[in-house]
């Protein structure tokens, strides 16, 4: 409950700042919140928003998901090729260093303006985050609990049931987790760069025409975007995660000593 | 080492474990050398040692999850584990239990589940089982906490949870590691008494690994005295109090005094050279 009267004391600081910068900066390079709002529900009322969040939306959970997939699955099946993984590993970190959104020229080229080449570099930046955190995440099952499994009489399947992938799964939504507003950040870019719809072409649309409220539109509804993606993980991630201590450091370091 | 009735069910020879200097540099630590022991039949022995002396290490290769640089293990007769020998089978096939030092219960399963764990991995769990895990769970003070995730439970009762977990698919040798180390005295002596009436009713053949002389004494028939590393049996100690034994009053009598005093003369010897001079 105090958390929430918190949270409202900061966005009444956060709204205050920016209606004071509007004042001294003038509305004209900052629009004032209230004009901001006016503008976002009219484009929310006429449809024009949801038009380009969906595009927007659609690009980045498409490219999530055939980016997050393999990114999250591929781990568990290299987990016990060495040889493999060791061959693979100089290419991996090379796709992971180098800069996606140098690529968006190629893709478009590839691709098209349309949507395919939003997904295709989303899916290329979400891949690699997701591959490698949940790689980290396998590195980091204990062994011991392996070992003992073993003696136990359990197989490989079921200590990769009952061991491996129950280790991982934090790993896994912190990957999904992590990747999530990059997703929405690279379409963005994807359609700053070349695009004929979507939240980034509207930005980009109301800097060209000099209209800086239309411009805070986009950016607000952005964040509301990612905001909402949090949530989602949030649930999945309590559903998924049920069996971890919830209370405070003490409790949940107990866990693993 | 002449093992009572019956040839020996468990016998390591001239056991020797390297661990390898790492970096290619040459110190490599020599944690044991020319250990050898027998352990018959329903036997219960007790190998009491100094920390760090391989104690743990002993047990991993017994229980195949660690290899050793020389010497063999058997198991009635049989080969289990030599050097050359090809891949390591953990627990020979459910032959051989090991309480580990640390409980190793799985954080995201609860209690109930980590105990039927094993069964249901040999593809053992039926209504039967369930009686008797319930039994053994009863007999550990664990009742009520069934659906507790270990997180949630004191490290004495983790202990006592990973000991059910292997007494529950009812191994014929089980190893244990200090498997009461966490506990106080009184909760302590009373899982001895447990331990001793769930043994005598089954007759496993049990190596129980533990530095505190009044357990090793209470609870075996014979006590193992393990030198510092690199470690070897420097001394063995034939345990002839009666059984069933009442833990209890066990101190009291002579026997086991006189027990105590040789048997923490001879761990003193194993002291760091730097004291004993
Ligand atoms: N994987 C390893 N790599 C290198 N050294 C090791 C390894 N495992 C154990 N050792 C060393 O072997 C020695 C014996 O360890 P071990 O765990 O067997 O002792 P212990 O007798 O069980 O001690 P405690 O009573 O404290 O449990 C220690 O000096 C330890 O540092
Ligand atoms: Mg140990």
């Amino acid at each position: 409950m105090r958390i929430v009267v918190y949270r409202a004391v900061i966005l009444a600081l956060i709204l205050a700042c920016w209606q004071g910068a509007s004042l001294v900066f003038g509305a004209h390079w900052i629009p004032a919140p209230a004009a901001v709002m006016r503008a976002f529900w009219l484009q929310a009322a006429s449809g024009e928003l949801w038009y380009h969040a969906r595009y927007t939306l659609a690009a980045a959970v498409i490219g999530f998901l055939i980016g997050g997939l393999p990114g999250a699955l591929l781990p568990f099946l290299i987990r016990r090729l060495a040889t493999l993984r060791a061959i693979l590993d100089p290419y991996l970190i090379a796709g992971y260093g180098a800069p996606k959104v140098a690529l968006t020229p190629l893709f478009i080229l590839w691709f098209g303006i349309g949507l395919e080449s939003k997904v295709a570099l989303v899916a290329s930046v979400v891949f690699f985050l997701v591959f490698f955190i949940t790689l980290a995440g396998l590195d980091s099952v204990d062994q011991k609990l392996i070992a003992a499994a073993r003696v136990f009489g359990a197989g490989p399947g079921l200590i990769a049931r009952e061991i491996v992938w129950p280790s991982a799964i934090p790993y896994v939504l912190t990957g999904l987790r992590v990747a999530a507003p990059y997703a929405i950040g690279t379409a963005v870019v994807g359609e700053l760069i070349s695009s004929n719809r979507g939240l980034g072409y509207s930005i980009q649309a109301a800097a060209t025409n000099f209209e800086p409220a239309k411009l805070f539109v986009g950016v607000v509804a952005l964040a509301l975007i990612v905001l909402v993606l949090n949530a989602v993980l949030d649930l999945l991630e309590k559903r998924l995660l049920s069996w971890r201590p919830t209370g405070g450091i003490a409790e949940r370091a107990q866990t693993s000593f | 080492m002449t093992p009572g009735k019956g040839g020996p069910v468990l016998e390591v020879r001239d056991l020797a474990r390297c661990f390898g200097g790492r970096d290619g540099r040459d110190d490599a630590l020599a944690v044991i050398e020319g250990l050898s022991l027998a352990v018959a039949e329903g036997e219960f022995v007790t190998v009491a040692g100094p920390s760090g002396s391989g104690k743990s290490t002993l047990l991993n290769m017994i229980a195949q999850i660690d290899r050793p640089s020389e010497g063999t293990i058997h198991l009635r007769g049989e080969t289990i584990l030599a050097p050359g020998k090809a891949d390591l089978n953990p627990g020979w096939n459910c032959q051989i239990g090991y309480v580990t030092q640390e409980d190793n219960l799985l954080p995201w399963r609860r209690l109930l589940d980590n105990i039927l764990l094993p069964l249901r991995a040999q593809r053992r769990l039926d209504a039967d089982a369930r009686t008797r895990v319930a039994a053994l769970i009863e007999t550990a003070g664990l009742t009520g906490f069934e659906r507790y995730y270990p997180h949630e439970l004191s490290g004495g009762m983790r202990k006592r949870a990973s000991l059910v977990r292997t007494l529950a698919y009812d191994p014929p040798v089980i190893l244990m590691d200090e498997p009461f180390g966490a506990l106080d005295a009184q909760t302590r002596t009373e899982l001895h008494a447990d331990l001793l009436r769930l043994w005598s009713l089954k007759r496993k053949t049990i190596v129980f690994v533990t530095h505190d002389i009044t357990e090793a004494i209470a609870l075996g028939d014979r006590v193992l005295v393990l030198s510092r590393a690199p470690a070897r049996v420097v001394d063995e100690y034939r345990v002839d109090l009666p059984r069933p034994r009442d833990v209890d009053h066990l101190i009291a009598e002579p026997a086991f005094a006189r027990l105590y005093e040789s048997i923490r003369q001879s761990l003193a010897r194993q002291a760091p050279k730097a004291r004993r001079a």
